[in-house]
């Protein structure tokens, strides 16, 4: 085992066999990923060294923590995950059209197939996992109830490792929102997605742990031919959060839309690195990305765009925009395209600015507080990309915390 | 009775560059005086300076609203203590609702006030006939402030928050540059019905034109950062005929 860092306590699934052995062995191999590591360049580990983690167990699977004062969309059905572990009892009454039910040595193989390869998380939340969920949307349901993954927890010294298998089956349509607002040592979520041919998923991911935990996801989706993806990423919680999702465009004229804002403050550490492969022709993809950093929080965005040489007719669209609202805020961007290609749309940009002073003494010059102001301009910044979500039930759920953040006090909004 | 604004020997500086060089002035309840100069003469740096624009320093004398220093004051505070600036470049806030931002404009005073906020309905109904006096279409509120306005549409929007939020002192900056003969009729017809004897105003322009139809009870000249001359509506005349040449040195 590499020395590495915030090391889970894994005697208790060291006895694994099949799927979850291999992974273990991939985990024990490599470990978290080392100073030289180019993919973490930007979000270091090292600062997690002192935690002892172990991964939760059944005897915290009791209690259901607090469900958060937002509003959850009328008639939205909740699956519950406390310390990591499925609350079984919330898979009962499952909405016409998508069934679910603990994963099996199949699913596990289809995750591990979807998930981002070779990749930390992937590898020790599979070796590791405290509760496998797998939901299946069948052929042709339109499934409008949103389904929320309702992520709680309450000890510091455990890391939690849920890991779900979300399959869209071909012209089915979903709407999933996975909300962690939990608070745990690590939070480490393998979520694997298949959206098949004209299938549509509206999915939405809130982060709202505590300031104390650590939330490391590993997001893959694959996409099949004409199926469309509406997806939001909001990252406000944690104290080093990374989000990232890796989306493989596997057949032609597929439609992801994944956006993102993440919202910092103190030092917080959020980053959403993102891998869009377009492996087939004619498909689209667009990601708007917004981050607000405040204090000293720091915001990284990773966005590498694949397009295969087959990837005829691809369009392509990145665009992350920060703001920081302190001097000793700090934002980071790297935008990659890498197209094999000759026939396509590509565009990317970053730019990190600050909130502009004509436009506050505008407003201000209109009797507007400055801290209003403020929250004025930033929510206009803001809007581009939360305007992006379709699905109004999720556009609803999110729109809150967006808000809410604004108008909590930052001592530090002129430092 | 205590005058509305008394400007007494102010000085300003723009980072080391002093601009204001010891401004006198005082205006009544109900006056309006136009202040009239040369590109660069300062005066679009007195129009921030009574208004509280941060970067703006005073380094010297005073200014007095109601017989109260407001120099310690932030812009917000001045605004909702009657002061209204009509900026001679409006500044475009894309993603700001019109709609919102006027309202939180009014808010922002009447909570100041004690008052409650304004009913969203009876706002509306006052919003759209105020625009309607000054052409504004529904369209033209439905947009973001000043994004996609012409030079016209933003000098009519700013007559318009002025109209909602009846300020005791308004200063308006070169409201008629970029206008045509039917725009500046328009504004100036605008500014004319919010003519009060409680509400006095600050018109500052480069030419005499304005001030055809947006009548003064008092003309200054402001040149290399010093008002040189005063006098009634005729200097404005006056000036329009000589030009500024020569100006500094008549003070
Ligand atoms: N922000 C600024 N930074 C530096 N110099 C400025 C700034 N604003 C104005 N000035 C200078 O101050 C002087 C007066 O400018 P201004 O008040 O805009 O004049 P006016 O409105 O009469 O044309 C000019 O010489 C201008 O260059
Ligand atoms: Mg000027």
């Amino acid at each position: 085992m590499p020395e590495s860092m915030m090391q889970p306590d894994l005697q208790d699934v060291a006895t694994l066999n099949g799927v979850q052995a291999a992974a273990l062995a991939r985990w024990q191999e490599r470990g978290w990923p080392g100073a030289e590591d180019e993919a973490w360049r930007f979000t270091r580990l090292a600062s997690l060294d002192k935690l002892s983690l172990r991964p939760a167990d059944a005897n915290l699977a009791n209690g259901t923590g607090n469900l958060s004062a937002h509003a959850l969309p009328a008639g939205a059905h909740v699956i519950r995950f406390h310390n990591g572990m499925l609350v079984a009892n919330s898979l009962e009454n499952m909405p016409t059209g998508i069934s679910a039910r603990l994963v099996d040595e199949d699913d596990l193989g289809a995750i591990v197939d979807l998930a981002p390869a070779n990749h930390p998380v992937t590898d020790l939340s599979v070796a590791a996992m405290t509760s496998g969920l797998a939901l299946d949307a069948v052929a042709g349901a339109t499934v409008t109830t949103p389904i929320i993954l309702m992520f709680t927890g309450n000890s510091g010294s455990v890391s939690t490792h849920p890991v779900v298998l979300l399959r869209v089956a071909k012209g089915a349509q979903a709407v999933i929102a996975e909300w962690h607002s939990a608070s745990v040592g690590l939070s480490a979520p393998v979520m694997a997605i298949d959206i098949a041919d004209n299938a549509r998923l509206d999915y939405a991911k809130i982060q709202q742990d505590s300031a104390t935990t650590t939330h490391l996801a590993a997001t893959g989706i694959k996409m099949g031919e004409a199926a469309v993806l509406d997806g939001f990423q909001l990252s406000i919680g944690g104290c080093l959060a990374r989000l990232e999702a890796h989306v493989m465009l596997a057949a032609e004229s597929a439609d992801c839309r994944l956006s993102a804002i993440y919202l910092g403050r103190r030092n917080q550490h959020h980053d959403i690195t993102t891998n869009m492969t377009h492996a087939r022709g004619h498909c689209q993809s667009n990601q708007v990305i917004r981050g607000v950093l405040d204090g000293a929080a720091r915001g990284v965005f990773q966005g590498k765009v694949h397009v295969a040489q087959d990837a005829q007719k691809t369009d392509g669209q990145q665009m992350s925009r920060a703001l920081l609202l302190s001097r000793k805020a700090e934002a980071d961007a790297k935008p990659e395209l890498e197209i094999y290609a000759d026939d396509v749309i590509c565009a990317h940009g970053a730019t990190v600015g600050e909130l502009d002073e004509t436009q506050l003494f505008y407003l201000t010059s209109r009797g507007i507080s400055p801290e209003v102001a403020r929250a004025m301009l930033i929510a206009a910044f803001l809007d581009d990309a939360v305007d992006m979500i379709e699905n109004a039930d999720l556009s609803a759920l999110l729109r809150p915390h967006v808000t809410a953040w604004m108008l909590a006090q930052e001592g530090s909004v002129n430092a | 009775m205590t005058p509305l604004l008394e400007i007494k020997d102010l000085h300003a500086s723009v980072g080391d560059t002093p601009i204001l060089k010891g401004i006198n002035l005082t205006i009544n309840h109900g006056e309006i005086h136009a202040i009239m100069g040369p590109n660069g003469s300062g005066k679009s740096t007195m129009s921030y300076v009574l208004s509280g624009r941060d970067g703006y320093e005073v380094t010297g004398g005073d200014v007095l609203m109601n017989g109260q220093s407001i120099l310690e004051m932030e812009a917000d505070e001045r605004a909702r203590a009657g002061m209204f600036l009509a900026f001679q470049y409006p500044v475009e806030l894309p993603g700001v609702a019109g709609m919102s931002f006027l309202r939180a404009a009014v808010n922002a005073r009447r909570l100041d006030k004690g008052e409650d906020e304004i009913d969203q309905l009876e706002f509306v109904k006052m919003v759209r006939a105020k625009a309607k006096d000054l052409s504004i279409d529904d369209e033209m509120l439905k947009r973001a402030v000043n994004v996609g306005f012409s030079g016209g549409e933003k000098k009519r929007y700013e007559i318009l928050q002025m109209a909602l939020l009846e300020p005791q002192l308004a200063v308006l900056d070169e409201t008629d540059s970029g206008l045509d003969v039917d725009a500046l009729k328009i504004v100036s017809e605008g500014v004319n019905m919010l003519r009060d004897a409680n509400r006095s105003m600050l018109v500052i322009t480069h030419y005499q034109r304005l001030l055809n139809h947006i009548v003064p009870d008092y003309v200054h000249i402001l040149a290399n950062g010093k008002i040189r001359r005063s006098g009634g509506k005729e200097l404005a005349l006056e000036v329009e005929e000589s030009g500024y040449a020569g100006i500094d040195d008549a003070a």
